[in-house]
């Protein structure tokens, strides 16, 4: 179990001699992981969903807040003490062809981790080509083939599944899947995605997927749940399939209203929600993140930053699904499968 | 797809398996395009010349005083010098000093270089700042007037004396470049991997960042042999160093200033003789760098 | 502006593109034929290897070595052969009657240039005598995309975030009045608001412009907006091609069958949808002879080794498979 309180980081850009820019990453941002759950974190590009998976992965670090993994908080230890903790946090790259060293064979890849395990669980030599080769059965391919292979010999969903090998070589509890299918074949997405839900099933491996494609998120298993988070801030929160269905924010509306119509099979939703495009950097900081883009926006959300919580209002039965909205209000806005 | 598994490289994963497919990489870059191949004869003449050239004359050279400047002939390839020598055993017999200086210059050069940039640029922060300020005072070193003055002073028999001095002048520039590329690098999916699963720094730096810049580290180091024999060859041409017959720089000397080789032709054959053994040496590094990227990288080197 | 004509037709007859490696010239895009209807998009989906960047290549004749046409033609009309052309001609076909967008992922703008100073080079390098009407034709384009012109002009790239070059990049495709126009990967790395914006403004220049248009990508989605037709590459073949409903809503062939099956959708049933075996081919390990699909496809037939698949034509479509003939298209119920 890993949780997180009011995790801030603040990005400072190069600025001129007057003083640097500061960029708020996150604000604030609370998140729970439970031990064989998935967790999505869903947003576009910059919006700090990426550099939170990081943090939780221990390969940034972040300005305040506090990480608690299994009962014992990060910000009582060294540096020192805490790497054992994030070890337990295995980050999978977005870029399978990056993710592995170009001048080393599969073998060469696991063997490194795998004998430094060996070495922290006591276990002798012999076992860690033994256990290189039942990783990669368990990620799905032939250890014949891919062992003596280099990267480069490897299609792009072979190397993924190769850096889930390598990222299980340290008996992880967490995942970290940063956007980890979409520089693969659309063919073979779902063979990954299916994967990750297998770990889960079998392993009791938790996993934390950041990804700005909500669809995909609906494929690593059951019971997951959706972080929407918009400018450094958490603006929904909920089960994964509630939120699809049934989202009451409207920048999570802006989301699902954005994905693509296959025509033929889909029809559009009813209601969608279309947003002003921030093609303006400068954005108020003021009142709701999201008021200038929204379609929906008061005096009130000008004024004030809504925080997210349950609210009176539509949606609020459910008790899971949280928001940060004053006028939440449920639409359709997902494309429904036409029958036939 | 049907998987087809090539027979031999199943059949292990050991490190003398890794090796011997590395050598027969190798060979097949090399056999890829002829100028490589005659990149490495020229090379391996060179080395061959260097250490067993100054076994097949005797120690003195012999002098023939009827035949001083004497023109190319069977019996004197390239002539004779001004005490009658043949030109062709003074410039065999010179190869190993020139080498053995430029081998020595290398070496100092790309490690010094590489550990300074790869520390700076793996660490970063404080270290790298003090790092850098070391290999700017370095790059802002004077060399030539340095050399010319501590010429004055040491007299450089040895020529590892020799490559010791261009060594320590000469490690800036691929103390930068290595660092630039280390900081490139290091942002890479592997490296951060690598820190994740908690692998220690000394397999990050020499298993992991190392052979990815081999390429890099190995033109540089070839170059650095034809930059330090430039240098030396340049040094014992302004005769700032002690008179030695059989060194190529001494030679090109003698023949200019003494033989009047750039107005009579009968120094010519002593000019060029050295001038043509250091541009062989040059082409034949040249022709070998260019076939380093595809040594180094798995997917080139097999292809 | 002025347009004198409607939209053209495009022909691509026939067109075989070989690129030279070291196991010989092997072919990226063998034997295509498709047909772009005047006034209407088109969209060429296929993963890796499937040759659909290369065939957009050929539109401008514009392969480049170690890649070579071998045969075909490409027919535009107003134009005849684009691959007869060559030099100057080629040239000035490029921008004034083809306009192409790069990959937004890709910067294909001058990073030391202004989009000012790059729209001026292109005004200039195609004789523009009226640069001053060409830079006004831009910032009416890039208000149309609900830019602010000047200040585009004004930028350099790195100022501009992706979706604002993808905009930059559909303007100077467009500011020549090309007619046909070409998109490589329009929307790849963009955020999901901006790429359904950017589809958005596709498909009303489209329409406005009376243009033909070609959209490649490698995501089906990209183009189940926006085009009007769908051609289904795979492995150098276009496999199907019809209009877009209908080869979405029922394929024929099996790879476009299993290729739906495989997008991760917002709806419908999750276990029902899987990926399809084995892996894209690549150029060297495609089969010589027979259906470059069969190792993947799950109605080979004994005919599919030997054979390859001529392309036939069934309600209105066209498909390249065997087992095409036979109705067993993929069940629609999996995503109601």
């Amino acid at each position: 179990m890993i949780t997180g309180t009011a995790i801030t980081k603040t990005f400072k850009q190069r600025g001129n001699v007057l003083g640097k820019r500061e960029v708020p990453a996150l604000r604030g941002v609370d998140f729970a992981i439970k031990k064989g759950g998935a967790v999505s974190f869903i947003g576009e590009s910059g919006c700090g969903k990426t550099t939170l998976g990081r943090i939780i992965a221990g390969l940034e670090t972040y300005d305040s807040g506090e990480i608690v993994i299994d009962d014992v908080a990060m910000s009582g230890l060294s540096h020192r003490h805490r790497q054992p903790y994030f070890r337990r946090i295995q980050l999978i790259h977005q870029d399978p062809y990056s993710a592995l060293n170009p001048t080393r064979t599969i073998h060469q890849t696991l063997e490194a981790p795998l004998r430094l395990r060996a070495r922290q669980t006591g276990r002798p030599r012999s076992w860690v080509d033994a256990r290189a080769e039942e990783l990669l059965s368990l990620v799905g391919i032939d250890p014949g083939y891919v062992l003596p292979r280099y990267p480069h010999q490897l299609s792009g969903g072979m190397r993924q599944r190769v850096v889930i090998a390598r990222a299980l070589t340290m008996d992880p509890e967490v995942l970290v899947a940063d956007e980890a299918v979409s520089m693969i074949d659309v063919s073979l997405r779902l063979g990954i995605l299916g994967l990750l839900r297998d770990l889960r099933e079998r392993l009791g491996v938790s996993v934390l997927f950041i990804t700005h494609d909500i669809a995909t998120a609906r494929y690593i298993g059951d019971e997951g749940e959706l972080y929407v988070i918009y400018r450094g801030q958490v603006v929904e929160r909920g089960s994964t399939e509630t939120i699809i269905a049934d989202p009451v924010h409207p920048y999570t509306q802006s989301l699902l209203s954005a994905i693509p119509v296959l025509h033929g099979l889909e029809r559009p939703g009813a209601e969608q929600v279309v947003p002003t495009e921030a093609l303006d950097e400068a954005q108020a900081d003021e009142g709701c993140l999201f008021t200038r883009r929204c379609p929906f926006s008061t005096a009130r959300c000008e004024a004030e930053r809504p925080v997210l919580g349950h609210d009176g209002g539509e949606g609020g039965e459910d008790t899971e699904q949280l928001h940060a909205c004053f006028h939440p209000r449920s639409r359709s806005v997902i494309p429904q499968g036409v029958r036939a | 797809m049907t998987v087809t598994v090539m027979p031999d490289m199943a059949t292990g994963t050991t490190r003398a398996t890794l090796r011997r497919n590395f050598w027969r990489g190798v060979w097949r870059v090399l056999l890829r395009k002829p100028s490589r191949m005659a990149g490495v004869i020229i090379v391996l003449g060179f080395a061959v010349m260097g250490v067993i050239g100054p076994l097949l004359y005797p120690a003195n050279l012999p002098r023939d005083d009827n035949a001083l400047y004497a023109p190319p002939s069977l019996q004197h390839l390239f002539g004779t010098d001004f005490e009658g020598t043949d030109v062709l055993a003074l410039v065999v017999t010179g190869a190993r000093y020139v080498l053995l200086t430029g081998l020595a210059t290398a070496v100092i050069t790309v490690a010094l270089g590489t550990v300074i940039g790869l520390f700076a640029g793996f660490r970063r922060g404080r270290w790298d700042s003090a790092l850098m300020r070391l290999t700017d005072l370095n790059l802002a070193i004077p060399g030539l007037p340095l050399l010319l003055v501590l010429s004055t002073v040491w007299k450089f028999t040895s020529p590892l004396e020799m490559g010791l001095v261009l060594g320590l002048l000469g490690w800036g520039g691929v103390a930068r470049a290595v660092r630039s590329q280390t900081l490139s690098l290091r942002e890479r999916g592997f490296i951060e991997a690598a820190r994740g699963l908690g692998l220690p720094t000394r397999h990050i730096i020499g298993r992991e960042l190392l052979p990815s810049m081999a390429p890099y580290i190995a033109m540089n180091m070839l170059i650095a042999v034809t930059g330090a024999v430039y240098a030396q060859v340049g040094l014992f041409f302004l005769g700032v160093l002690p008179f030695d017959a059989n060194n190529w720089g001494v030679m090109l000397n003698l023949a200019v200033f003494s033989g009047g080789a750039l107005t009579t032709p009968a120094a010519l054959p002593y000019l060029l003789a050295p001038l043509l053994a250091i541009l062989l040496l040059t082409l034949g590094i040249v022709l070998i760098v260019d076939a380093m990227d595809e040594i180094f990288n798995p997917r080139l080197r097999e292809e | 502006m002025s347009r004198d004509s409607a939209a053209p037709e495009v022909r691509i007859r026939d067109l075989t593109v070989v690129y030279n490696t070291p196991a010989g010239e092997l072919p990226a895009v063998s034997h295509v034929s498709l047909t772009l209807t005047p006034g209407t998009i088109t969209g060429v989906v296929g993963e890796s290897g499937s040759g659909k960047s290369t065939l957009a290549l050929s539109l401008l004749n514009a392969v480049q070595p170690p890649g070579r046409i071998a045969e075909g033609s490409v027919e535009i009309d107003g134009l005849g052969d684009v691959l007869r052309l060559d030099g100057e001609d080629l040239r000035r076909t490029r921008g004034r009657k083809v306009g192409y967008v790069f990959q937004a992922a890709q910067n294909s703008l001058n990073p030391l240039k202004t989009i000012g100073k790059q729209l001026l080079d292109l005004g200039r390098s195609h004789d523009v005598e009226d640069l001053r009407a060409l830079v006004a034709d831009a910032k009416a384009l890039l208000s149309r995309m609900g830019l602010d012109g000047a200040r585009v002009l004004d930028s350099h790239q790195h100022e501009l975030s992706g979706g604002m070059r993808q905009r930059v990049g559909i303007m100077l495709a467009l500011v020549l009045n090309a007619q046909v126009v070409v998109l490589d990967e329009p929307t790849t790395a963009l955020d999901m608001i901006t790429q359904a914006t950017i589809l958005r403004i596709i498909r009303e220049v489209h329409e406005e412009r009376a243009l033909t248009t070609l959209v490649i990508t490698h995501d089906v989605g990209a183009v189940a907006e926006v085009a009007d037709d769908l051609a289904v590459m795979y492995g150098g073949r276009v496999v199907e091609h019809g209009p877009i409903a209908e080869v979405l809503g029922a394929p024929r062939h099996p790879y476009t069958q299993g290729l739906i099956r495989a997008i991760p959708r917002l709806s419908g049933d999750i276990s029902l949808a899987r990926a399809l075996p084995g892996r894209p081919p690549t150029l060297g390990t495609l089969p010589a002879a027979g259906c470059v699909f069969r190792e993947r496809c799950e109605k080979r037939m004994e005919i599919c080794e030997t054979v390859e698949p001529a392309t036939a034509t069934y309600d209105g479509r066209s498909v390249a498979c065997h087992a095409a003939g036979r109705p067993a298209p993929v069940k629609r119920r999996e995503y109601a």
